[in-house]
């Protein structure tokens, strides 16, 4: 599965578009990882939990929009857009979305 | 690979074969199907979406986790760090004791003394809940080990 950032895929030519795909997740880190973390937000610097805590969500969501894709029938994904939102104190969604295309091929 | 590693079993070429979406359709709906009656080609899959997902993951060491890692690995930290959280924790625990005693000794009615008792119940019996559908659901959360 192809997943691209562009509208079009260079050397490839798209066959017919198959539309919208998506997918979303909502992590939250466990109550201890939050109170560490709350401590390195006093002093500064990176907090790695929340790091890991989006890095985790970018993947399922990624693994969520190459799944919908497949599903589809799709060869390809182009247009791909992470947005990410707090919905609850701690927790953290990511959706990931791009279109789905058959390629040419 | 080593002389101890055995040999991909057909299930292990399937579950990787599954999880990189590489089955046809009909083969697909046949291996899920087989999904929901055999528990260890779930952990297999399991397995390889977790292999997958660190495959695609890896990224460069940083300077910075290095230090972490002696951070992490110094007397002070394995010494202060267990500390700290025993310290919050019998404080927190002791404070919820002390707040129980005293609401069951204050001159309240019954009444009110039910209904903090439930809530305390209602909270905990909902978080054992949430700890027991996390700790079967974690083995098979292959997200857990992407650092960044």
């Amino acid at each position: 599965m192809i997943l691209v950032t562009t509208d079009a895929i260079p050397g490839r030519e798209i066959e017919r578009v198959i539309g919208l795909v998506r997918g979303n997740t909502v992590r939250s880190a466990p109550a201890s990882e939050d109170l560490h973390a709350w401590f390195e937000n006093v002093v500064g610097g990176e907090i790695p939990e929340y790091t890991r805590l989006l890095a985790q969500c970018r993947e399922q969501a990624l693994d969520r929009v190459v799944a919908d894709a497949r599903a589809k029938g799709a060869d390809a994904v182009v247009a791909l857009r992470f947005v990410s939102c707090e919905i609850a104190e701690g927790a953290a969604e990511i959706l990931a979305y791009g279109t789905a295309v058959k390629l040419k091929g | 690979m080593n002389g101890t590693e055995r040999p991909p079993s057909a299930d292990d070429l399937a579950a990787m074969a599954y999880v990189d979406g590489e089955l046809a359709p009909v083969e697909r709906a046949a291996f899920e199907a087989r999904l929901e009656r055999e528990p260890a080609l779930v952990r297999e899959v399991a397995a390889q979406q977790r292999l997958a997902v660190l495959a695609r993951s890896v990224a460069p060491r940083e300077p910075m986790d290095l230090e972490w890692r002696r951070i992490e690995s110094s007397m002070e930290h394995r010494v202060g760090a267990p500390l700290g959280w025993t310290l919050l924790a019998v404080g927190a625990g002791g404070l919820a004791a002390w707040c129980a005693f005293e609401v069951g000794a204050a001159p309240i009615g019954i009444v009110p003394k039910l209904l903090t008792a439930a809530i305390a119940a209602g909270f905990l019996l909902l978080l054992l809940l949430a700890l027991r559908a996390r700790s079967r659901t974690k083995p098979f959360d292959p997200y857990d080990d992407v650092l960044r």
